[in-house]
């Protein structure tokens, strides 16, 4: 990451100033010319390089109503820097003065998250990112004081990018815990769990679903002590490094998207460092299953009977659908071991959810309307928006299955809402704990740059459950007399 | 169809007895009063003995047949209510009385412990689950063929629940007509035939006026007349109107339209796709890609039919979308009513571009007050949400709200899709206003929506995508397995609720 440092006058030297304008405000007067001339109104997304009177990049923050339209505005400032042999290239002035801390420390957020790279696997030619981005603020002080909230959120975001743009030959189950074991150096507590006590515990989806693999399938157990005393709420994230879609093997158009079918597990690792960043005093645990879903004579099989964690037997038909297996297992234990506040799961868990909400919202499905209603709030503060879905009567009926408690899917066919099927299956999990289910897929990767980041790897989720921890755990259970709605 | 007549309670001879029963406190069957109590009489005690037996509480969804108990009916049906029923169990009870009673000719049900309206209600879900389609069976056994003809209703208060029941009445022959189009075969439905049938509700006091292609062109209905060119077929807009709102003094015949309401209808009458033609597997259920129409003729019926006091328009597009060498093709350009261009990239979405110049053309001609559109329009919404919701999508909160209650109440369940700027973008065309389709199967229900939305101006509108609830591959509660006439009862009871004098 780049250093982050505030201060009230611009450096020395012929950095371009960048300076966010709203639209509808007239930018600063010795640019008004210059602007008019470009035809520069402030809209989201707009840039304009001048060079003279003096260096400086205004960039649009669009309504400049909210945070997220500074952090846009400050992406969309480190997306327009000129690149190349000056040396501004490789430090970023934002103009923040007569903005608040925490615009500004939007904007900065914005800008770190813009420039993110994933270079790790590149020999040659590399681009190399912002060395520095510098704040100018009427309050230095109270602006850094805000970004250093801020910047525990974008370090998770980052951790959970690079986790998903690994391929999995680079990130298999067991490489994958031990990035995660890694976290202990920010004092969490991280326990993994072989096939011996999967076995012993009865984690009969992860085993199944990890079991033709070379890389044993894993638990992953992240544990954030906070400062109170109270049951945890409970993350879950699907974690499968790799999805070929077993015996029922996907077309080979696109499999190479399939490395980044560990999105949820990524935002929950993501979300965890952010919350060790920043001391949150929420009690909070991550239950993180982990698999690579290949094919292979020991795999299982459309048709097998599987006994997940509780007992509930479950028929598969179609082994691609392996998500909702491995979370399935991952929420019943946790729910029976921690008793949580609430459970949210993440998981890259439908095609269907694509169909419905293309590429712009997550699939936001659970059982409890205060719970959901909070987890939408805290995505639309984020820019990290979801849309809720429902799981119907009629969802759960196509579930029954003729020779065991549950079916994992209903039969392939046209026009299955698979997406509330599968929280259809999993609400039969979560019980009664307070849940929430994203279902992330579409969302997990950008299919195009935008102000927020480059082309691919989103780490969508782990700002979004920062702010919703942030909201709405911090305190103990305040929400423990209230009645609970039903969704 | 069974006759319904609501009369005083009075044991009957012979025929079927039925018993709606509210579920009792505690683990005891309901308590047996009234006719109820009577007919127990009679039998000598032999029908609460049977409920004891079979364990029958009364609860939602419960019955229990008892045969020849004694003492007239040849047999008892003792249907569940649930705890402080209300419409619905009410409804569902009656419909679940039809099936059980097919092979009778005559029903009494003993409603005269209930509300007069539930009373209603009862009748209004038996007659709404007895509807069949069977006009092209002509080889049917007569034991299969439903014997049912005289449903009666004991009520304490007749005149009262025969009130309740006309306006009832009225929406349930237009679900009936909404039902019954969605059924017919392509080759009987084409589009002037289902104009032809519309006209026929003048006899209820609407307005009707066909307008034919030559007409279209006149209009400038690119987009409509795209999709009609590549059938043998005309293609006919429908414009049905109702006047029911009081009119003041001036009263008599053709006042001045107020701001109707209005609804709007996608009317395809086979949809093969086109040149983009679809997959064989399942084509046939194409015909039903009127249902729109079908569920706003079915409303404007409705509305007449109980003479509601507000004024609206209905106005369907109808249509068939064939190949052939005089077809629109991918890359085509249309320009539709509205004056905006659309390059046409997949001819199967062709719902829209007939929406377009309808809804463009309605807004020009009466500025309603509110327009709301059914389409079968996307696959991809049955993907979203199955068959139990239809998507809702609208421009104002407040219509949207009004849409969700209603719906929830006569059991034609919305759920709010979202809109927006970045689905929007999908539609971006590099020679025309905008293309028919987005750039993938991602978000394709949003995406059509935002399309429609380019043709909405400064109207409050919502938009039903009705291709997961049109038609059912289950019996529900109120209609057996087939065409739904999914639409009709939510925007009469949407009317009724809010926007009559």
């Amino acid at each position: 990451m780049p250093k982050v440092a505030f201060r009230r006058a611009p450096p020395d030297g012929p950095h371009p100033v960048a300076v966010p304008v709203a639209e509808g405000t007239p930018p600063p007067s010795r640019f008004a010319a210059a602007a008019q001339a470009a035809r520069f109104t402030g809209r989201a997304g707009q840039a304009l390089l001048l060079h003279a009177p003096l260096p400086a990049l205004l960039v649009g923050a669009g309504a400049g109503a909210s945070p997220a339209d500074w952090m846009r505005a400050g992406g969309t400032a480190a997306a327009h820097l000129p690149k190349g042999e000056s040396e501004g290239a490789a430090h970023l002035v934002l103009d923040a003065r007569g903005r608040s801390a925490a615009e500004a420390a939007a904007m900065a957020a914005g800008a770190l998250l813009r420039d993110w790279r994933f270079t790790r696997h590149r020999t040659r030619d590399v681009q190399p990112g912002l060395a520095q981005v510098t704040l100018l603020a009427d309050d230095p002080a109270a602006a850094r004081a805000a970004w250093e909230r801020e910047a525990a959120a974008v370090q998770g975001c980052l951790l959970a990018r690079d986790l998903v743009s690994e391929p999995a030959n680079h990130l298999s189950t067991r490489h994958f815990a031990a990035r995660l074991e890694a976290l202990a150096a920010h004092g969490i507590a991280v326990d993994i769990w072989g096939r011996r006590r999967l076995e012993r515990a009865g984690l009969g989806g992860l085993l199944a679903v990890g079991r033709a693999a070379e890389g044993p399938p894993r638990l992953a157990i992240l544990r954030w002590r906070g400062t109170f005393d109270a049951p945890p709420v409970v993350l879950v994230g699907k974690g499968v490094v790799f999805d070929t879609g077993g015996i029922s093997i996907k077309g080979a158009k696109g499999m190479h998207a399939m490395r980044a079918d560990m999105a949820g597990a990524a935002a929950c690792a993501g979300a965890m460092l952010a919350l060790a960043l920043r001391r949150s005093p929420a009690p909070v645990t991550a239950v993180l299953p982990l698999a690579e879903n290949a094919t292979g004579a020991d795999a299982y099989r459309p048709g097998d009977v599987l006994t997940l964690f509780g007992g509930r037997t479950v028929e598969i038909l179609d082994t691609d659908a392996e998500g909702r297996l491995i979370l399935a297992d991952a929420l019943g234990f946790a729910a029976a071991t921690y008793r949580p506040r609430a459970m949210i799961d993440l998981a890259t868990l439908t095609g269907a959810i694509v169909t419905a909400l293309g590429h712009h919202r997550a699939g936001l499905f659970g059982n409890d309307a205060a719970l959901m209603a909070a987890a939408a709030a805290a995505g639309e503060g984020v820019a990290e928006p979801l849309w809720p879905m429902p799981i119907g009567e009629r969802h759960r009926e196509d579930l029954r299955s003729d020779i065991a408690d549950i079916r994992q899917c209903a039969p392939a066919g046209r026009g299955i809402p698979d997406a509330c099927h599968a929280a259809a299956f999993l609400s039969a999990f979560a019980g009664d704990v307070p849940w929430a289910h994203l279902d992330i897929a579409g969302v997990e990767e950008r299919r195009a740059a935008d102000a927020l980041g480059p082309k691919g790897a989103s780490g969508f989720g782990v700002r979004l459950l920062d702010a919703l921890i942030a909201a709405r755990f911090e305190e103990p259970d305040h929400h423990a007399d209230a009645p609970r709605p039903s969704a | 169809m069974p006759d319904i007549a609501f009369v005083k309670p009075s044991l009957p001879r012979s025929g079927a007895l039925v018993l709606p029963l509210p579920e009792a406190e505690g683990d005891a069957p309901p308590a047996l009063t009234g006719l109820a109590a009577e007919a127990d009489r009679a039998a000598e005690g032999a029908i609460g003995r049977a409920l004891e037996a079979a364990k029958f509480r009364g609860r939602k969804g419960q019955s229990v047949t008892v045969w020849a108990p004694g003492g007239g009916p040849s047999k008892v049906l003792a249907i569940g209510l649930g705890k402080e029923p209300g419409a619905e169990a009410a409804e569902a009870a009656g419909g679940a009385m039809a099936p059980a009673l097919a092979s009778e000719r005559n029903a009494l049900v003993a409603a005269d412990g209930l509300a007069p309206a539930l009373g209603a209600s009862i009748a209004l879900g038996a007659l709404l689950r007895s509807w069949r389609f069977d006009r092209y069976r002509t080889r049917e056994k007569e034991e299969d063929k439903p014997k049912l003809e005289r449903i009666e209703i004991a009520v304490a208060d007749a005149a009262a629940a025969k009130a309740a029941f006309a306006p009832m009445r009225a929406v349930a022959d237009g679900v009936f007509l909404a039902r019954e189009l969605v059924s017919e075969p392509p080759n009987v439905l084409t589009p002037a035939e289902l104009a032809e049938r519309l006209k026929g509700l003048e006899r209820l006091g609407l307005e009707v006026e066909v307008v034919g292609p030559k007409e279209m062109k006149r209009l400038g209905f690119g987009a409509f007349l795209g999709v009609a060119s590549g059938s043998a077929l005309e293609p006919r807009m429908v414009v049905m109107t109702w006047r029911g709102a009081a009119k003041g003094k001036r009263g008599q015949g053709q006042a001045a339209l107020q701001k109707p309401l209005a609804f709007i209808g996608k009317g395809v009458t086979f949809d093969t796709g086109g040149i983009s033609i679809k997959p064989a597997g399942g084509m046939e259920d194409m015909k039903w890609d009127m249902a729109g129409a079908g569920a706003v003729a079915g409303l404007m019926a409705a509305l007449a039919g109980r003479r509601a006091k507000v004024d609206a328009v209905g106005l369907v597009g109808l249509v068939e979308n064939m190949p052939s060498g005089t077809a629109m093709r991918p890359g085509d350009v249309v320009k539709t009513h509205s004056g905006q261009t659309v390059e046409v990239i997949n001819t199967d979405a062709e719902g829209r571009l007939v929406l377009a110049d309808v809804m463009s053309y309605c807004q020009e001609r009466f500025a309603p007050r509110l327009m709301v559109d059914l389409a079968t329009l996307t696959g991809a919404i049955i993907v979203s949400l199955g068959h139990e919701h239809a998507g809702l999508f609208s421009n104002d909160e407040e219509l949207a709200q009004r849409l969700m209650a209603a719906g929830k109440a006569v059991g034609e369940a919305c759920w709010r899709m979202p809109l927006g700027e970045a689905y929007d973008k999908g539609l971006r065309s590099e020679i025309a206003d905008m293309r028919n389709v987005g750039g993938g199967r991602a978000g394709g229900s949003i995406v059509a929506a935002q399309f429609i939305q380019r043709f909405v101006r400064d109207t409050a509108w919502a938009h039903l995508d009705i291709a997961g609830t049109a038609w059912s591959s289950k019996d529900t509660a109120t209609a057996a397995k087939g065409a739904t006439g999914w639409g009709v009862r939510l925007l009469d009871r949407l009317v009724a609720e809010h926007y009559e004098a």
